[in-house]
This record gives C-alpha cells, structure tokens and sequence, in this order.
C-alpha cells in the first residue's frame, strides 16, 4: 500500500512535459516508421497515422478507411458486406476506447508535429496567439461541418451523384497526406494533379491547407486539432471511453491556470465547477491542466475508474519551478 | 517670560517609542507575545521584527525604488522584475484611522482610514520611506476615492484599472491590459526594462514565498492545532514590508519547527478548543483584536480567507510559455480569476472557498468580521450566511472597527459563540 502511494506520489511529480514530449516521440516513430520495423496496427487506428505514407506507416488511420467504404456502391453498402463497414468500426471503436482523446494529445503525428512547431515558435521568442471568445465560439463549429461532409460526400459517390475524382474528400485537404509522407522522404504528395478539373481544385486545396497549418500552428498552439473532424467524431463517441478527464469543483478556485496552459484555450476546464467530467469536444486530452493544477484533487486523468494522474500542490510546485532558490 | 518656563520644562521632541503608535503596537505586541504559552521559537524573528519597526520605530530597508500598493491586486511580481520593492500600504493602527478621519465620512472603512492617516503624517510605522509611486487598484469604492486624496497629499498615485466583474472574457481581456499598462508605468518610473530573466526571477521569489505559505496553512490543518491563529496572522502581516527572502527563509524555519512540533506530538491548544475560520474584513497588525479575543477565550483560529493572510498568498501562478508576454498575462489572470475579493458583482468563489475551508480544516464555526462602513463585507453576510446555514455551520458576524472600545462587548459574545461549539460538538459525540 505503501509502495503504490509511493509510486502516486513520484507519477503525480512528474516533469510532465518532458515526459508527454519523448511519449509523443515514440508514438511518432511508432506511427510514421513503424512499418519499416514490420509494425502494423491494421487500418481502424483512431488517430492521423496517414495512409499515404505507404511505407513507413505502422498502422492506418480510420478516417481513410471510413471514406473508402462510404463510397461504395449502396447496393455493395447495405447488404451483407455492409458487416465489414460495421466490424472496422468495431475496432476503430476499441482503439479507440481504450484512450479517448489520449489519442490526440499523445498518439497523433499530425499533433505532434504541431507541437514541434510550436517549440520551434518558442525557441524564437514569438508569442503565441488566441481567437478572441466570439471567435472561438463560431470555428468550434467547423470542425463538425467538416465530419459531416467527409460522411456525406462518399456515401453521394457511392450513389451516383458525385464522381469518383472527389473520393476521400477530407483526405485530399487533409495535412497530413501531405506532410507525414515527407518523413519517409516521399514528396509525391506535394504536387497538384492537373488530371481533371475536381483532381486539380482538391490537390490544390489540399497543399493551401499544408500552407495554412505550417503558418497557423507557428502562430497558434495546436491550430489544426481545433478543426479535426477525427476529434468531432471521437468527441461523440467518447460516453464509454476509459481514459477520463474528471474535475471535482468543490476544489477548485477558478484561478484560471488550467486555461491558461490549454492549448486549446478551452475555458470551460476552469470555469465550470459543477460538471465531473469535464472532457470537451475541443479537448485533446493532452493532460496539461492536470499538470498545470496547484489544487490538490481538483484535476485528475482516470483509466477506467482508478485515478493515474491527479494535481497535486506538491507537484504544481515542482513543476512551476517554486520553492527554488532565486533565478536557478 | 517664554524662555523662563521653558528653562524649566524643556519641551523636546517626543523619542517614537513613547509615541501614541509605538504605545499601541507595544500592548498589541505584549499581549501577543507575553500572554500567551508555548509560543514556537522560530516566531522570535516576527516578534523582534514587529518590535524593531512599529514599536522602535526602525527604518525598513529597501531595494531599488519603493511601490506603495493599497491592495492584493496589485501584481508585486512585476514590481520586484523591475527592480523595485512593493510595500503594502493597508493600515490597522487606531491612532492613524482616527487621523485619517478628517478625510473620509465617519461612517467609513477604518483600514482605508488608516492608511490615508498614516500616509498623511510625518511618522510612518512601519517606517517605510516615502514611495516613489502608490499603486491604488480600482476596487472598493473608499479604495477608489482615496486615490485623489493620496495625490493631493503630494504622492504619485497610479491607478491601476481593476474590473468589477471577473467572470466574463471581456473583463478579463481588460484587466490583462491594465497589467501591460502598469508594466509600462513602471518601466517610466524606474527606467529598467522588463526581460524574461528578471520577470522570471521575481516569479520564483514570490514563488518560493507562496510555496512556504502553503506549507505553513497546510500545517494549521492538523487537528489539535500546532499554531496560534494570532501568530499565523503575524506572519502575514509581516510579508506586507519585510523582505521577501528573509521572511521566507524565517517561514520555512518556522515550518520546520512545526514538523517537529507534529511529530513530537505537541498541541498548541486543548484537544477541544473550538476550530474557528475567520473571514471578512482583514486583521492588519496592531488591529488583531478579533483574533486575540477568539484565542484568549480558547478558541483557535485554524484558516482564514482575508486579504491579509489566505487570499494575498494562496493562488499561484501557472505559466505554460516562459516569456515576458505570457508571464504577464498569466499573473493578470492570477490576480484577477480566483479572487474572492466582495468587490466583485458575484461571489459564488468566495462561498465555494469557505464551505472548502470549513470541510478541509475541520471547522467547528465561522467569525465574520466586517469593519463598520466596509460596505461589500456588510452586504456579504447575508448571502454567507445564507449558505452556512444550509451547511450547518455556526457563523458570528461581528461588524466592529479599530477602537478598542467594544472589546468588553465582543469578548462576551464571542465567549458565548465559543461555549455554544462546544456544547454543540458534546451533543453530536
């Protein structure tokens, strides 16, 4: 008993931030050059471990395979074979219960990278920016018109009204097609394909996001995450998920350092003291605000009901750099 | 005529320590000290530093240019990064708030009083030398008012501009201004610049402060206590003008001695002297009656949530990006989100606070001191009370001010609040 409050206690201290930055590299590694190492981890991965990265990739992210089988033909899509559609989503699902938005926060290249970038921003002296509330409030929503059009959109192909050039729309403007093959050195990807008309406006539009997320996650923390449809979905889905994000407000003083350390500037995780779980659809589990929480309790990480990670004043302390002597 | 009498009485200039200030902080300061038993060694260096600046009337030595503050609100970090000393103007002398009546009405705030007396006399306890700025965060009305007073007394006043709501983002988003607005306010005045090393050195000290403090509350939880309520309230008292690193270096010593106390078993009080949170209007040295009188009846005051002790030193500062500019940001919010300061429109924060020290330190009842003509602690009560009662919580609210007049009074009713805990912990044994 003793030797698990032992172990609590040095979780509870840790440098979070070192630790979650090698996490994020392993899982990185996992992911973009695994598949050179024989790693694979199928195609229902809930997270950006894209799929164009042919071969590196030690695994495949969902949103791919999702797209392929929306676009088939509906009379291929509601009959038996429709069971396969059913059973990816399975797994999906597993993986996906198993981290909730851990996946996010820890697991996906595309995040990391943004973190990456945004070390990058800091080794420069440049300060971050924020949205202003009301603008924050309305590209919330982007995120979910986008996942509604990446459903929509296939299931139109599969049923005439499209062409196939439009096929794995939210693939096309997605980042990471272009990006995370760069790692294995492939930059296919960087191209516009002037083969048709559709081929030529969603290659085009795909390398304008590319450009987009270079600037936009130098000058704001975490930019794409704010408008992923993988995070909308797993948001949606996450009622059962084991990983939990749990606040107890009797505990805390709403002195607002959660939502300042938030990538994701999500207000909510310090204003709000009645909701226990307090997990929101712009989250990515990234487990700062525990970290960032001097209030013993009031923050804490769950993996299926048994607390892993909980604010402590001590580790607060620790990690702020108090109790130090002057200037070290 | 004139020249015989005076031959024979020589009128001279009165020494300090016979002064009406040095008398008043002397009997306070006995009685604190002499009248009470087992008094931890470590408070020695609070005693003598109480005595050497109010009774002796001692200089208290600064660095850099001295930044008088008239409220918790003002951020003392930045103040220290441009190389400056903070000293918190807030008064509890008797003798101050009565010269200090000529400016307010008579029906105000004695702790606003005080502070504009003292800043109007020529003997200044604590000796603190003349600021080269005040900072008056905007808060209370008589706070606000006082600001023209403090110019015309000669001072340089600066306004610091401090919202009167704090929940919505636009508040927020204001007061971050406020604060780079001060930064730069500084900057004229001490001619220093503001660099990611000094803020952050100034951080860790007021830091390595906060991370003491919390150490010495978290002791006063045991149960029987291991401290006094009136020497806790002595030492943050003395974090308004000593400085910094000495009187953290003199805390942890402090702390250190209350772990061998824990461990050796001692009790500062009887097993069952009543636990007393005391909120409201601030105790400010010599004005610790109400605390005195709590323990002297055998009663220990274990927590508080006043501008004084708890609320100036318990919220810390997270910062994610250790640069100048989120730095600053991140102490605007600090100052400003978790204050449970009754200047604000809403105060469901300092209810929550409360009912969370009443359950986290084992609290057997609530005194609520409200200085008579502190408004927003006046019209407070009702709500708090409201609340206390819902939890079941004995509450005395007690509106008193710094004359000693009503102490027979308030002896008598806080005797009797004390007897009725007890009597109420015997029937639910």
């Amino acid at each position: 008993m003793l030797r698990l409050e032992s172990i609590r206690t040095a979780v509870n201290n840790v440098q979070f931030n070192r630790f979650r930055f090698w996490l994020q590299l392993f899982f990185f590694v996992l992911l973009v050059y695994g598949g050179y190492l024989g790693i694979e981890l199928g195609k229902s991965l809930p997270t950006f471990a894209c799929g164009y990265n042919k071969e590196g990739r030690g695994g495949m992210c969902y949103l791919m395979t999702l797209q392929h089988q929306m676009e088939w033909p509906w009379q291929k899509l509601f009959s038996v074979a429709g069971l396969t559609v059913l059973s990816t989503f399975g797994i999906f699902y597993l993986w996906f219960i198993a981290l909730n938005k851990g996946w996010c926060g820890f697991v996906c290249p595309v995040g990391t990278i943004q973190d990456w970038i945004t070390s990058l921003r800091r080794m420069t002296g440049i300060r971050y920016s924020r949205y202003s509330w009301g603008q924050f409030q309305w590209l919330a929503q982007i995120k979910y018109v986008l996942l509604a059009l990446m459903f929509l959109i296939p299931l139109a192909i599969g049923g005439g009204w499209f062409q196939k050039d439009l096929k794995s729309p939210f693939c096309m403007i997605c980042p990471g097609r272009t990006i995370i093959p760069l790692f294995s050195a492939d930059f296919s990807q960087l191209s516009i394909d002037f083969s048709s008309k559709t081929n030529m406006i969603m290659t085009g539009l795909g390398l304008a996001v590319t450009g987009l997320f270079f600037i936009g996650s130098f000058v704001k923390k975490r930019f794409f995450c704010f408008y992923c449809p993988m995070g909308a979905f797993h948001y949606l889905l996450s009622k059962i998920a084991l990983l939990r994000l749990k606040k107890d407000g009797s505990k805390c003083t709403r002195c607002g350092d959660c939502f300042r350390v938030c990538d994701q500037e999500i207000k909510v995780i310090a204003d709000d003291v009645t909701q226990k779980e307090i997990m929101t659809d712009d989250c990515i589990m990234c487990l700062k605000c525990v970290a960032a929480c001097p209030e013993p309790g009031a923050l804490k990480a769950t993996f299926a009901g048994i607390p892993i990670f909980a604010s402590t004043e001590e580790g607060f302390i620790k990690r702020m750099n108090k109790g130090c002597s002057d200037g070290k | 005529m004139v020249n015989e009498t005076s031959k024979v009485i020589p009128i001279q200039a009165v020494p300090f320590a016979r002064s009406r200030q040095a008398g008043e902080a002397q009997t306070v300061l006995d009685h604190i000290v002499d009248d009470f038993q087992d008094n931890p060694e470590s408070m020695q260096y609070f005693y003598d530093l109480f005595r050497r600046v109010y009774c002796q009337g001692e200089d208290v030595p600064h660095e850099g240019m001295l930044v008088g503050t008239t409220c918790i609100q003002a951020p003392e970090e930045l103040i220290y990064a441009f190389g400056a000393t903070p000293m918190r103007l807030c008064n509890g002398s008797y003798h101050y708030d009565q010269k200090g009546a000529d400016f307010m009405p008579s029906k105000s705030c004695s702790l606003v009083k005080a502070t504009l007396g003292m800043l109007n006399s020529e003997l200044v306890i604590p000796k603190i030398g003349r600021p080269d700025m005040i900072v008056n965060p905007t808060t209370c009305d008589q706070k606000k008012k006082s600001s023209s007073m403090m110019s015309d007394m000669g001072y340089k006043v600066y306004d610091l501009e401090f919202p009167n709501v704090k929940e919505s983002e636009a508040s927020r988003v204001y007061w971050q201004r406020s604060v780079r607005q001060f930064a730069v306010q500084l900057r004229e005045l001490t001619g220093n610049k503001l660099t990611r090393k000094n803020l952050k050195e100034a951080l860790n000290k007021t830091g390595r402060a906060q991370a003491a403090f919390r150490k010495l509350h978290n002791f006063r939880r045991k149960s029987p206590s291991l401290i006094l309520g009136k020497d806790a309230f002595l030492v943050t008292n003395a974090y308004f003008f000593d400085d910094i690193g000495r009187w953290t270096a003199a805390v942890e010593k402090l702390n250190e001695e209350l772990e061998q106390r824990d461990k050796s078993g001692f009790k500062a009080v009887q097993s069952r002297a009543p636990r007393v949170l005391f909120t409201g209007s601030p105790p400010i040295f010599p004005n610790i009656k109400l605390p005195l009188l709590i323990e002297e009846s055998g009663g220990v005051v274990v927590t508080d949530e006043t501008c004084s002790a708890n609320r100036m030193l318990y919220d810390m500062t997270a910062v994610d990006e250790w640069m100048v500019s989120d730095m600053v940001d991140s102490l605007a919010d600090k100052y400003l989100k978790p204050c449970t300061c009754p200047i604000f429109t809403k105060n469901d924060d300092r209810r929550r606070r409360l009912l969370d020290l009443v359950e986290s330190f084992n609290v057997d009842g609530v005194v609520y001191q409200a200085f008579a003509g502190c408004q927003v602690y006046e019209m407070e009560y009702r709500s708090i009370a409201e609340e206390f009662n819902k939890a079941g919580i004995p509450m005395l609210y007690v509106e008193t001010d710094y004359s000693p007049d009503d102490k027979g009074q308030l002896s008598t009713r806080i005797e009797a609040f004390l007897e009725s805990m007890k009597n109420r912990r015997k029937r639910r044994a």
